[in-house]
């Protein structure tokens, strides 16, 4: 050093540092240490006790694999936030000002820690003075401020901001019981916010304190630009006429305070909502991009089903749930609780995870009467919950932390069709789908009897090889209005000279549903079947219009060895397009909006090839304010097509429907799957729309601009 | 104690179905096969009075049928019954009610049930014969179309209410062993998963000739049967018809026919 050096000026700059416990008797700082050990034990004991829950769930073979990319993908997400920021951007902006905060001043602390703890008593090595020393000051200022601004910004949410996913009142309890509104967690919130503001702020005045009370001692005063926060709250307080000795005590009783608080803070982490810190970043590593869309399969010798016990779940799913932080944007994007049913996908999760911590982080593990997860109680998920999911995945896709609530839904459905507590109807479905391979309960035979009203015959693909196998599904198979559609499809495929054949009676429900209502011996059953007959028949790809079946058979089929290649048509038609294939010689001039199907945009990420298609046809795409991503399920998945809906309740469909029905002249809803068709065609009457909307599947705007399609006006 | 429920496998026709050219019965191509429905009434009860006992109950599940008919004794076997019987000797074929129940009042003979629950009727031949028939060949007392059951396992008496006609229930108290037919409604059958029915294809089903149950080929068939089907035909489009157009043209042509019929 010389100087030149940063603001030092001609002192030497081992002079230019904090000396630490400064003016402290060593009984002082014996104590001190004695209430830092007790701190780090109990964070110790703490962390201990939460991984000791963890690991009383069962194995989950899928996050051991590929650790370094997950640890990658994990550090990107935590250090960008984006996941974070989706869908509520200041947010996003303050909890990245108290991370990198509050990340800054812990580096900060562990760095004088590590030279006056570690490197200094054990090689007399220092490096913490000087120019390091002042830099290290400058930033450590700065991140207090962004702490506080952050911290600051998290209370005006709260106290007057106030979003409707903060309210943590139940849709599944009433006004009354115990865990109705979640009180605890609001007091446990405004703990944790107004802990770490006296932190920061006692850390900002016990600075200034300093500074007035050494002003004497070369290099304290002269450098105290490098602490901008702090020198500002010093200059008032000596323009305030606090002298140098009224300071020393100010410091003395403000180091204690600051001291001790921070230490029980420490404590506290493992048993606070401060744990998210690691629970979120391990459940951001464990995540699973497919949690959703594949399934767990059940073990062949297990000898119970599903998550009946809090123990049944697996430690990644127990981790889960202590990652939530109850930000509320799976509860707002849900379209059960949006529709009023008991569910939100937040409050399912807490429900658990209070069961976990009060069940598995004791000593011993209790009974297994105390480990039901089942029921009314606290801690507990009623049936009627559980039966009330859609398995859109609007939560799974839109949970910062990578919550899997629909794979835990579905495992605890599960036990609930082991044991039969079901809807009757579903339960007439699902002997249905067992019986005749279809929810429609029409005879096999008849599954292809919509090619009848073709002029040309469709190929049998198990008499003769094609190169795209149709997987046609149930409702594009037998409901009549489903059937327009198909025969649409089959002449475009006609028409544009694709091989193409279907299966006719060897092909059977595909099982998506199946699976996720949670009937997985079933859903084994109607995939054997079919992969039977996909192996009897000679074909290059599979194509189908019905997102459902292409996501079971595209991410699901080959836990059973079964892999395919298989494409929603909106893919192959505009490859067909691009490929002069397909021409389009006749333009539409509708105003449509275009609504994704669960199954096809969350779930498989394809949300460009329908937008494309539809406007090759000329019509004029306006979005809905949710859409891609943000779709607004139908209502329709996990099984609740065959299920009665509560009645005078609005649904899904007609929420979905009104808000379409906000965009200015629209004339055409457009869909790409047939369970959205069904539901759509519903919503367009019950909410008072017909007449001025008209439900539409996309390849029903596109033939009609076809080449020697016929022209005709839309028929109502 | 020992529940017999004997079950039926029964047929429901499809759309479309064609009548054999004897015209004695229906093209098997064209039926789909399940446990005929009051049947799962009726085990479903034998499972809750064994659920709920203090004692040892054993449910036996009993059909008279070929091979296929393993099938509804394997749902019987996930629902809950102990073990599976299954009665067939080719020479069986064309047995009416009286003969079926001649053959299950041999297997009940042998396995000396407290009680015999079946279903009140079947959903294919509908001849609500069976389970009578049964009592009368054991010379059982008998409660037939029981809606409601109050009984405990080790209880000498049962108390069973019976449904009559125009909503009228009555309740009649027997001395055990007796035959009771189970009306649709008396509880709620439980859900068999797949996977407890795959479960259940590993439990062994005991498979009994006449031999076993030492009855003649004589007094089953159409040799022991005093009734034999002798065509099927297809009943005559009735005077139904749809009408169709809009709203507005449906109730003017229902108008048009109620004041048709008011004039005749």
């Amino acid at each position: 050093m010389n100087d030149t050096s940063l603001g030092s000026g001609p002192l030497p700059p081992e002079q230019i540092t904090r000396i630490l416990f400064e003016g402290f008797s060593p009984t002082a700082v014996a104590l001190f240490y004695a209430i830092a050990v007790a701190a780090i034990a109990a964070f110790a004991w703490g962390c201990f006790v939460e991984l000791r829950k963890y690991r009383r769930g069962q194995p989950d073979p899928g996050p051991g694999v590929e650790l370094g990319r997950r640890l990658a993908q994990m550090v990107a997400t935590v250090l960008s936030h984006r996941t974070v920021a989706r869908r509520d951007a200041a947010a996003g902006r303050a909890h990245r000002l108290i991370f990198y905060g509050f990340v800054l001043l812990f580096i900060g602390t562990s760095i004088i820690t590590l030279q006056v703890d570690v490197l200094e008593p054990l090689f007399g090595y220092r490096f913490w003075y000087g120019d390091f020393y002042l830099v290290f000051s400058l930033v450590l200022d700065l991140a207090g401020v962004a702490l506080i601004a952050g911290l600051a910004y998290m209370m005006v949410r709260r106290a007057w901001i106030r979003p409707a996913k903060l309210d943590y009142a139940r849709p599944d309890r009433n006004p009354g019981d115990p865990d109705y509104d979640r009180r605890f967690y609001r007091r446990e919130d405004w703990a944790f916010l107004w802990t770490l503001i006296a932190i920061a702020v006692t850390g900002y005045v016990l600075e200034a304190a300093r500074l007035v009370w050494l002003q004497d001692q070369p290099g304290v005063w002269s450098t105290r630009s490098w602490a901008p926060a702090g020198a500002l709250i010093a200059q008032g307080l000596r323009d305030g006429g606090l002298s140098s000795a009224g300071a020393g005590t100010l410091r003395g009783l403000l180091w204690w305070f600051h001291g001790i608080l921070a230490l029980v803070f420490i404590a506290l982490v493992p048993r606070t909502k401060v744990k998210h810190l690691f629970t979120a970043m391990g459940s951001l590593m464990a995540r699973d991009p497919l949690a959703a869309q594949c399934l767990p399969k059940l073990q062949p010798e297990a000898s119970r089903v599903g998550y009946a016990r809090i123990s049944d779940l697996t430690w990644k799913h127990l981790l889960n749930l202590d990652a939530c932080t109850k930000c509320g944007k799976c509860h707002e994007a849900c379209p059960a609780r949006a529709a009023g049913a008991p569910l939100s996908p937040r409050d399912l999760i807490l429900s658990l995870r209070e069961h976990s911590n009060r069940s598995l982080e004791r000593n011993l593990i209790p009974g297994d009467a105390d480990l039901d997860i089942h029921g009314g109680k606290p801690g507990q998920v009623s049936a009627e919950t559980l039966w009330a999911c859609r398995t859109c995945m609007a939560c799974v896709e839109i949970c910062p932390v990578a919550v899997e609530h629909v794979p835990i839904i579905v495992q605890m459905r599960r036990k609930l069709v082991e044991s039969g507590e079901m809807d009757p109807l579903l339960q007439k479905t699902l002997q249905t789908i067992h019986k005749f391979g279809n929810s429609f309960g029409e005879s096999k035979r008849k599954r292809g009897a919509w090619t009848k009203g073709l002029p040309f015959a469709v190929k049998d693909a198990r008499k003769e090889p094609v190169d795209y196998l149709w997987f046609v599904g149930d409702y594009a198979s037998f409901d009549p209005r489903n059937q327009q559609v198909s025969q649409a499809f089959a002449r475009l495929l006609q028409a544009a000279g694709v091989d193409f054949g279907i299966l006719y009676d060897a092909e059977g429900n595909a099982g998506n549903d199946v699976r996720r209502v949670g009937e997985e011996g079933l859903y084994e059953h109607l995939v054997q079947a079919n992969v039977a007959a996909f192996g009897a028949a000679s074909f290059k790809r599979i194509v189908t219009t019905d997102p459902h079946s292409l996501n079971t058979i595209r991410n699901e089929y080959p836990q059973f060895g079964a892999r395919f290649e298989v494409v929603h048509y909106t893919s192959l038609v505009l490859d067909l397009l691009r490929q002069g294939r397909l021409q389009l010689e006749r333009r539409l001039a509708h105003r449509a909006t275009y609504h994704d199907p669960c199954h096809l945009g969350r779930f498989n990420k394809e949300f460009d090839a329908p937008r494309e298609l539809l406007r090759a046809t000329g019509c004029e795409l306006v979005e809905m304010p949710r859409s891609r991503d943000n779709s607004f399920c139908c209502g329709a998945g996990g099984g609740r097509i065959w299920m009665p809906d509560p009645v005078g309740k609005e649904k899904p469909a007609q929420i979905r429907m009104r808000e379409a029905a906000r965009i200015e002249g629209l004339e055409v809803f457009v869909v790409t799957c047939p369970k959205d068709l069904t539901m759509f065609e519903d919503a367009v009457k019950t909410t008072g729309n017909e007449g001025r909307i008209k439900v539409r599947e996309l390849l029903e705007l596109i033939e009609p601009c076809m080449a020697g399609a016929l022209e005709q006006p839309m028929a109502a | 104690m020992k529940i017999l429920v004997p079950v039926k496998r029964v047929a429901a026709l499809e759309d479309d179905f064609q009548i054999f050219a004897d015209g004695r019965d229906v093209d098997p191509e064209c039926l789909n096969y399940d446990l005929n429905e009051w049947d799962s009434f009726a085990l479903e009860q034998a499972v809750l009075i064994k659920e709920a006992a203090s004692t040892d109950v054993q449910v036996v599940a009993v059909t008279v049928g070929p091979e296929p008919c393993d099938e509804i004794l394997r749902a019987c076997l996930a629902k809950g019954a102990d073990r599976a019987l299954r009665v067939w000797d080719d020479s069986m074929l064309g047995s009416d009610p009286i003969a079926i129940a001649r053959v299950l009042a041999a297997v009940a003979g042998r396995q000396a049930p407290q009680l015999v629950l079946t279903g009140a009727q079947s959903s294919d031949h509908g001849h609500a014969t069976t389970g009578i028939a049964l009592s009368a060949a054991l010379d059982w007392p008998h409660v037939a179309v029981v809606a409601g059951l109050k009984y405990a396992a080790g209880d000498a008496r049962a108390t069973a209410t019976r449904e009559l006609e125009a909503g009228l229930l009555q309740d009649v108290e027997l001395v055990l062993p007796a035959v009771l037919t189970i009306q649709l409604g008396i509880n709620k059958p439980r859900y068999a998963s797949l996977r407890a029915i795959k479960q259940a294809a590993a439990k062994p089903i005991e498979v009994l000739a006449l031999s076993d149950l030492g009855l003649a080929a004589s007094v089953v068939g159409e040799a022991g049967s005093a009734s034999r089907v002798r065509r099927m035909v297809i009943p005559e489009k009735g005077r139904a018809q749809m009408i169709e157009g809009t709203v507005q043209q449906k109730a003017q042509r229902l108008a048009q026919i109620i004041r048709e019929y008011k004039a005749a």
